[in-house]
């Protein structure tokens, strides 16, 4: 009977989060894979002192958060009422829990950049006397902190990486989003378009060597996850093939069209083809240039995006 | 004789404790049908595809009784005849379902869309609404969407503001002349649309969802000889 009687007219007439949205969850997918990674090796090495890697995640972690609001209030029909959110703010939307994890997110980036930069910032501010010893007080009593802001941080990057998987998982009209290896994928390509972040401002603001032993235990640890991405993009794809009528329907998604062609050329091309044949297939000689490295992690920043473009666009046009 | 007077006492207790008994059970009775009225209403619609024809004069009584810009709807009737046999026409109402479990309220990160305290109708409030439009993807049915005046994102609230304050039907109720309409409270027992779910097979949309959706649907099923 319930087949009986069906409507397949919608009232929303297409993708109603479009590329602005992608955009974001690429920023806050970098910003908490930056900080992750980097701050993972300091644990990994037992590091003390400030290294260019840490300095390079902390400023690329702040940026991109900071930029990614621009794009994601910018997104709103009513951008100037965003702030409705924190006074009526709801328990049970994603979106609510998000905009909580961000809010502390944000300022343990910026308190991240401030330990970093201390010194910069002394320098700029002083020529004045009075702001100088206020930033410095505010230093004194923020350093003692400073190992408990870093572990809030890893644990808060993760958060906002996995949060944006879960907004658009709980869309349960749309079966390429609503699936539980969303998040997890989220985490994993964050990290993947993190550590490429994080090591090219490292080396191109930072001057540390492209061959240094923190770009070297990120460049071992690239592979595996890029791994992982394949793995998790695999699974997502053969959960929808063997699912039932709806997500079968959508796997054409993968297969032709526009946004075949964004998944073939684009996510799997440029983000995983394009660094793999720089790094292996050309020759130690060309893996080891700066041209190699630049070109193979801008590839998978980029490739990060055409995935999100992929799963935005392509999630929301297969609906039920 | 001895068994007469036995009889007799035996039927004034019958007598007396049915009285009693009956009065009491009546009184239950009152108290059963007042607790409906005390409790929440629950307030549903039934579609009638048999009755209806197609004719549209719900979707013009919706738009201009809730003032929805020129090229929008909250309700839209959908011609769903099976090209195969096109003289057995088949409309069917696109329109909010009014779930008792709604995605679009639990979704809502500035509780602008929400459940009317008073009815429990699923209504927005447009001025917290920050049109970030989590409803309107978070919805299974795909009947929201942001008006272009307001910028705030509305659905089919049974025109709670306007016809349902003024203690009218709703817009779309009042404008359907083949009845195919039935809007009433489900929890009053003896409302009408109870009494047509008594005796007709109706169906909720996309019930795998879990969403319980208020609207109703009765389907032209036809048998066939």
């Amino acid at each position: 009977m319930n087949g009986a009687i069906n409507f397949t007219h919608g009232f929303s007439h297409g993708v109603e989060w479009g590329w602005p949205i992608a955009v974001y969850l690429l920023l806050a997918g970098i910003s908490g894979g930056a900080l992750i990674v980097a701050l993972m090796v300091r644990y990994y090495k037992k590091q003390h002192e400030d290294t260019p890697l840490l300095k390079a995640a902390s400023l690329v972690s702040f940026a991109t958060i900071a930029f990614g609001m621009v794009f994601l209030v910018g997104d709103l029909e009513k951008p100037l009422y965003f702030w409705k959110i924190l006074i009526n703010y709801n328990f049970t939307s994603v979106m609510s829990i998000g905009v909580l994890a961000i809010s502390i997110y944000i300022p343990l980036t910026l308190v991240m950049c401030l330990y970093m930069f201390e010194k910069e910032i002394s320098i700029v501010l002083a020529k004045k006397n009075t702001l100088v010893s206020y930033f410095a007080m505010i230093m004194s009593i923020l350093t003692r902190f400073r190992p408990l802001i870093e572990v809030l941080s890893v644990v808060f990057a993760v958060i906002i990486c996995a949060y944006t998987g879960f907004l658009i998982s709980v869309l349960v009209r749309f079966p390429i989003l609503n699936t539980a290896i969303l998040p997890a994928l989220f985490v994993v390509s964050g990290l993947s378009a993190g550590t490429a972040s994080a090591s090219m401002v490292a080396s191109w603001l930072f001057k540390e060597d492209t061959h240094s032993s923190d770009l070297k235990t990120l460049h071992t640890i690239e592979w595996p996850v890029m791994a992982i991405e394949i793995m998790l993009i695999a699974m997502l794809f053969v959960s929808l093939l063997v699912g039932n009528e709806f997500q079968k329907t959508t796997t054409v998604a993968f297969q032709s069209g526009v946004y075949a062609n964004l998944f073939w050329f684009g996510v799997m091309g440029l983000g995983f083809g394009i660094p793999l044949v720089l790094n292996f297939a050309l020759g130690k000689k060309i893996a080891s240039s700066h041209i190699a490295f630049y070109l193979s992690g801008m590839a998978s920043v980029v490739g990060v995006l055409c995935l999100r473009m992929f799963i935005i666009y392509a999630g929301q046009t297969f609906g039920i | 004789m001895e068994n007469d007077g036995k009889r007799r006492a035996f039927l004034k207790v019958l007598g007396l404790g049915s009285v009693t008994l009956g009065g009491a059970g009546y009184t239950l009775m009152a108290d059963a049908t007042q607790e409906p009225s005390k409790a929440k209403p629950h307030y549903g619609m039934i579609f009638d595809q048999n009755k209806c024809v197609g004719c549209t004069d719900c979707e013009v009584a919706c738009k201009k009784v809730n003032a929805v810009p020129a090229g929008q709807a909250r309700l839209f009737v959908e011609n769903k005849t099976d090209p195969a046999t096109p003289m057995e026409k088949k409309y069917v109402r696109v329109s909010c379902q009014q779930c008792e479990d709604a995605p679009c309220v639990k979704v809502c990160p500035s509780k602008a869309c929400h459940r009317d305290s008073k009815t429990g109708i699923v209504t927005m409030n447009p001025d917290d609404c920050i049109a970030c439009k989590y409803c309107i993807v978070a919805c299974p049915y795909d009947v929201r969407f942001i008006n272009h005046k307001t910028k705030a994102a509305e659905n089919c609230n049974f025109c709670l503001n306007t016809n349902l304050a003024k203690g009218k039907e709703p817009g779309c109720v009042e404008a359907c002349k083949y009845k195919a309409l039935v809007f009433g409270d489900l929890n009053d027992e003896n409302s009408y649309i109870n009494q047509i779910l008594h005796v007709k097979d109706s169906v909720r949309m996309k019930p795998t969802y879990g969403t319980k959706p208020s609207l109703r649907y009765i389907p032209v099923v036809k048998v066939g000889v």
